[in-house]
């Protein structure tokens, strides 16, 4: 594409790679460890970088860069619960009770993984506060990922014991999670 | 804590009737698969998944680190996307255009049709049709048509799905098929079926007889009756503005799938599977 003569000077098209490049990472893990899985993870990351294209003033400094990205991910999260809640519209911060805002001024490329670590330590706390049987079924299944037949054998109980136990589990874990914040 | 059943392991028949369901949710969320929001039957279970989510996240045998793939993917998207919005944000010629120039018109080749990577399954039928390509000189009795590709490989069937009285210059019907939907178009003579599938992110085209395209009604992406990326940012370099679009769209897009197509007698016939 270098080759094409422009018109103009083209705005510096490499000033955005480079907003990327150093962004794409801590942006998908931060949004990682709020949706859990890889694909949605994806798509939502794709999304505050298209938007960025369209809507992000690249002359700003990068502090200010740093907080748009995360301030339209954290949007974007907000967004996804609030669709499986399938809650009318309020206020972000009372959609989704536990998570931590985005902290704009933190180092960008740190900000990821100590997400990761703040969200570890969490579920080892939740962990430790949930009855023995509630604790193993999480534990096979999250930290071990087992499947549901090899937890229950590692259980000795039934396949559909295991998914009621696994059950039971984590709505004990989210009433903990939401009375402790 | 309001939870006032035993901690204790339940009974053999279990008593949740949501757990077998979402169960669902958990096996795609712990198998690095997208969760379905409908496997979360109340908000109870919505905020389960949401303590999954952050569980998982948590466990995550990546470590939460991203695909390298996706993220070489994404920087070649987002690259596209900024030069495309940087394009449109130059002044560009404007240029009196009428529905009657199709703009960035380009004939859908044989090699084009074969980087889809669907020529191996164009064989059987499109090697029999050929190609009969005789704009600019069309006669009235002979049968025009584009040949496309068969996208149904082996048992198949060629189905009526429009007759040339239907089908006047720049006119287009649309079809549904068991294997596939589309449009049927007379493009300067010539008949040809086009996927109403757009190439960007799967939305269904509609066409617009003003403008003899198919529109995305979700970005915006406008296909000529060639089935090509009528819009984009190199059409506008070469012809100018798009009729009725502030901008171009930002990225180049794949041409549209055409299904193999044939006239016979007044039918216009598009071969698809059997039901």
């Amino acid at each position: 594409m270098r080759g094409d003569p422009p018109p103009q000077d083209p705005p510096a098209t490499g000033a955005f790679e480079a907003i990327y490049d150093e962004h794409v990472v801590p942006i998908y893990r931060f949004i990682h460890a709020r949706v859990g899985n890889r694909p949605d993870a994806e798509d939502l990351t794709a999304q505050v970088f298209m938007r960025a294209v369209e809507q992000l003033d690249t002359s700003r400094d990068r502090g200010q860069v740093t907080a748009w990205l995360y301030r339209v991910g954290q949007n974007l999260i907000a967004d996804y619960w609030r669709a499986l809640y399938r809650l009318p519209v309020i206020g972000t911060e009372q959609v989704a009770p536990g998570w931590e805002p985005a902290a704009p001024d933190a180092e960008p490329s740190a900000h990821g993984e100590a997400a990761q670590d703040t969200a570890a330590a969490r579920v080892r706390s939740l962990l430790r506060s949930l009855p023995e049987r509630y604790a193993q079924v999480l534990e096979l299944r999250f930290l071990e990922r087992l499947s549901v037949a090899e937890t229950a054998a590692r259980m000795g109980v039934s396949n559909g014991n295991a998914k009621v136990l696994q059950y039971r589990a984590l709505r004990m874990a989210a009433l903990l999670d939401e009375s402790h914040d | 804590m309001t939870d006032d059943r035993e901690p204790t392991a339940p009974n053999e028949t279990g008593d949740e009737p949501g757990a077998e369901r979402f169960d669902r949710y958990l096996d795609a969320l712990l198998g690095g698969t997208r969760p379905s929001p409908d496997d979360v039957g109340n908000r109870d279970e919505a905020e389960m998944a949401h303590v999954a989510a952050e569980m998982a996240a948590a466990a995550d045998p990546a470590g939460g680190a991203p695909d390298p793939a996706f993220v070489n993917q994404l920087r070649r998207k987002v690259r596209d996307a900024d030069r495309g919005i940087a394009t449109v944000t130059e002044p560009l010629p404007i240029r009196p255009v009428t529905p009657e120039t199709p703009i960035g018109r380009v004939r859908v080749t044989r090699r084009q049709v074969l980087q889809t990577g669907l020529g191996a399954a164009a064989g059987v039928a499109a090697g029999v049709l050929g190609t009969s390509l005789l704009r600019g000189e069309p006669t009235p009795r002979d049968p025009i048509w584009d040949d496309g590709i068969a996208l149904v490989a082996g048992e198949g069937i060629w189905v009526p799905v429009a007759t040339l009285a239907e089908l006047p210059r720049g006119a287009a019907v649309s079809f549904t098929t068991p294997a596939f939907n589309g449009y049927v178009v007379n493009d300067e003579g010539e008949i040809r079926a086009l996927s109403s599938v757009c190439t960007h992110m799967g939305c269904t085209l509609q066409y617009r007889a003003e403008w003899r395209d198919l529109r995305c009604p979700c970005h915006a992406a406008s296909f000529n009756l060639a089935g090509e990326l009528a819009n984009s940012r190199a059409a506008w370099q070469a012809t100018g503005p798009y009729r009725g679009d502030a901008q171009a769209y930002p990225i180049e897009l794949p041409p549209l799938i055409r299904p193999a197509v044939k006239v016979k007698g007044e039918q216009v016939l598009v071969w698809t599977a059997r039901i």
